[in-house]
């Protein structure tokens, strides 16, 4: 099978294969990733994958947003000597090219300088391919790239080019495409959207959690905890019809008549894909029936920014007083404000679970089920996604976004059965019993304002979970 | 928005209201018809999740009577073309839903509907 190499954008490393999988099952694409782990290692910033035709490698490159450019492979080597060996054999691959091309070389790395004299040295060490075609550093026809692999250096300095040459490994090939669909990061910048609010998601990663829901003409997504709708936008951009519900009408409208996510939407022109957007506790959701959904993509509350709440109160009330609500709701007066029911906080490691068996029935077979968890980095324990399963929903993804003292975990979970299940019943679950493992997402907000000292001693800053 | 594709799936979830809590009656409508894009797949797949009378029945009451009493076998492009502006076009953005059996009325504002349940609804 013909090979290809995947230069990937320097950003949320953990997203990148997930995402690469998906957008590959979403177009019918069939991505071979290295069988070795080494070369697998989604840290790394190019990886050799096999596809069926060059075709395939141009459609990812112009999907996923974290492929910085795509190129035919010709060869690799820990050294100079092993990559030209390498390359000799590729010459089928190449040879088409040497009669009458114009061409550009290029000498690039990841994370480091290469100095002049060297980048010259190294091209001219491919003399033997000899390429007959007009040198163009202009508008070449094909563009010829050598990539050194450095180690990350983030967080050292160094002297300039000090290292120079001490690469991991190098490759070689052909340019196809330069990724495109990052240029929809800045399409998508919150802060020149017609609406948003503090618990708006940034671009980027909205745009990844986009892509994990395999967002399509026709697909129908749902967002639960819509807020200012910021997964709307990316996944009706890719041509979804999305219905969002939040307890809070407020986040959803803004001022003014028309919604705010009906006005950003609008001038991302997506408005008429936006389906409803409508007020109500998830946890006492009108829906009239399950399997409605293709994907449900969401940000739940995390009790930091935008509190869990759900109805109800924390303490019931006497029966005198209930009698007293009832009557004063049955009776109440013209210029009565519209009532607005008392809330109770709703713990998020029950949200969670709650949220997975929702999906399980509001989503169609193979629907996805695509949300943020956040974490404690230094407890998490990867049972904590698994605390949460249950029959017929699996873990397809979990990537973390780290921000140092905590992170969050971008999870995936399609549902795999064809059974139907019931509603949930949203039932407070029981106290998890002191041999069961505790998800270090539990009780997260109390964790966060006290800035995990028990923990690290780290001085939190207290910024916000949605918008770091 | 309300569009009659969402009406279609809402349903009163008022505690103890499970019976004849469907279909939720539109009153003192404000409409307005706003143009959608025509995705025939997408309308395909959909159809097995209506329930049919009460969308004929709805949208009817809204003004339109281009659906057949009867769900076709046969799914021609005139029949689609209807379905679609029932379904996707025509957006309730004032007035409200009642409940048939407990009479809860759900108000919508600006195209929003308010779907939340007073402390003695909910279980
Ligand atoms: C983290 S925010 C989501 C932000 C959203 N992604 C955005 O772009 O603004 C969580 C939202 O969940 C809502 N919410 C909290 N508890 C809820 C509940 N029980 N049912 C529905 N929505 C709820 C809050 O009002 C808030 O808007
Ligand atoms: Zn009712």
């Amino acid at each position: 099978m013909p090979r290809y190499l995947v230069q990937f954008a320097q950003a949320h490393n953990d997203f990148r294969l997930p995402e690469l999988q998906s957008i590959g099952e979403l177009l019918g694409i069939s991505v071979t990733l290295p069988s070795d782990l080494e070369s697998r290692d989604p840290m790394r910033p190019v990886m050799v994958i096999d596809l069926e035709v060059e075709e395939h490698a141009r459609l990812l490159a112009r999907r996923c947003i974290l492929i910085k450019a795509v190129y035919e492979f010709y060869a690799q080597g820990f050294t100079y000597a092993e990559l030209h060996e390498a390359n000799k054999l590729s010459q089928p691959s190449w040879a088409r090219y040497i009669e009458d091309t114009s061409f550009r070389f290029l000498v690039t790395s990841s994370q480091h300088k290469i100095p002049q004299a060297r980048q010259k040295e190294v091209i001219e060490s491919f003399s033997y391919m000899g390429f007959l075609g007009k040198i163009d550093m202009k508008n070449p026809e094909i563009n010829l790239i050598c990539f050194e692999e450095y180690d990350d250096r983030h967080k050292t300095t160094r002297v300039r080019h000090e290292g120079d040459g001490e690469f991991r490994e190098v490759f070689f090939g052909r340019l196809l495409e330069e990724g495109s669909a990052r240029q929809l990061i800045a399409k998508f910048d919150v802060k020149k959207r017609a609406y948003y609010g503090n618990t708006s998601m940034e671009s980027e990663i909205s745009l990844l959690m986009a892509n994990q829901t395999l967002a399509s003409p026709g697909k129908f997504i749902y967002d639960p905890f819509m807020g200012t709708g910021s997964m709307s936008y990316p996944t009706s951009h890719f041509g979804a019809l999305i219905v969002g519900s939040d307890i809070d009408g407020r986040q959803m409208r803004g001022k003014g008549k028309t919604p705010g996510v009906i006005r950003a939407a609008t001038q991302y022109g997506t408005a008429s894909r936006i389906i409803d957007l409508a007020t109500f506790d998830v946890t006492h959701n009108p829906w009239r029936c399950g399997e409605l959904f293709d994907a449900i993509v969401t940000d739940p509350p995390y009790g930091v920014r935008a509190g869990a709440k759900r109805l109800g109160r924390k303490k019931e009330l006497p029966d005198y007083k209930k009698e007293l609500c009832l009557q004063h709701t049955l009776n109440g007066r013209p210029d009565d404000q519209p009532y607005i029911p008392p809330t109770k906080p709703y713990e998020l490691s029950h949200l969670a679970a709650d949220l997975v068996v929702l999906g399980r029935y509001l989503l169609k077979p193979n629907g996805r089920l695509v949300f943020f968890l956040p974490t404690v980095t230094d407890e998490y324990e990867e049972v904590d996604i698994h605390t949460m399963l249950c029959e017929g929903m699996e873990v397809i993804a979990n990537s973390l976004q780290d921000f140092g003292s905590w992170g969050r975990r971008l999870v995936t979970i399609r549902k795999t059965t064809l059974e139907k299940y019931p509603p949930p019943s949203f039932d407070p679950t029981p106290e998890i019993d002191a041999n069961s493992h505790i998800p270090a997402h539990k009780d997260f907000r109390e964790k966060y304002f006290q800035g995990f000292k028990s923990k690290t001693d780290e001085f939190n800053d207290g910024a916000s979970l949605s918008d770091p | 928005m309300v569009r009659l594709i969402t009406h279609n799936l809402l349903a009163c979830h008022a505690k103890d209201c499970n019976t004849n809590n469907f279909p939720l009656a539109f009153k003192d409508v404000q409409l307005e018809i706003r143009e959608a894009e025509f995705n025939p797949e997408f309308l395909r797949g959909f159809l097995p999740k209506l329930e049919w009378t009460a969308l004929v029945d709805t949208a009817k009451q809204l003004g339109d009577t281009s659906l057949p009493v009867e769900q076709p076998e046969m799914l021609d492009d005139e029949f689609l073309k209807n379905l679609h502006h029932v379904l996707l076009e025509i957006h309730v953005e004032e007035g409200s839903m009642t409940c048939p059996n407990c009479g809860h009325v759900y108000p919508i504002l600006n195209g929003i509907p308010n779907m939340l349940l007073a402390e003695h609804e909910i279980g």
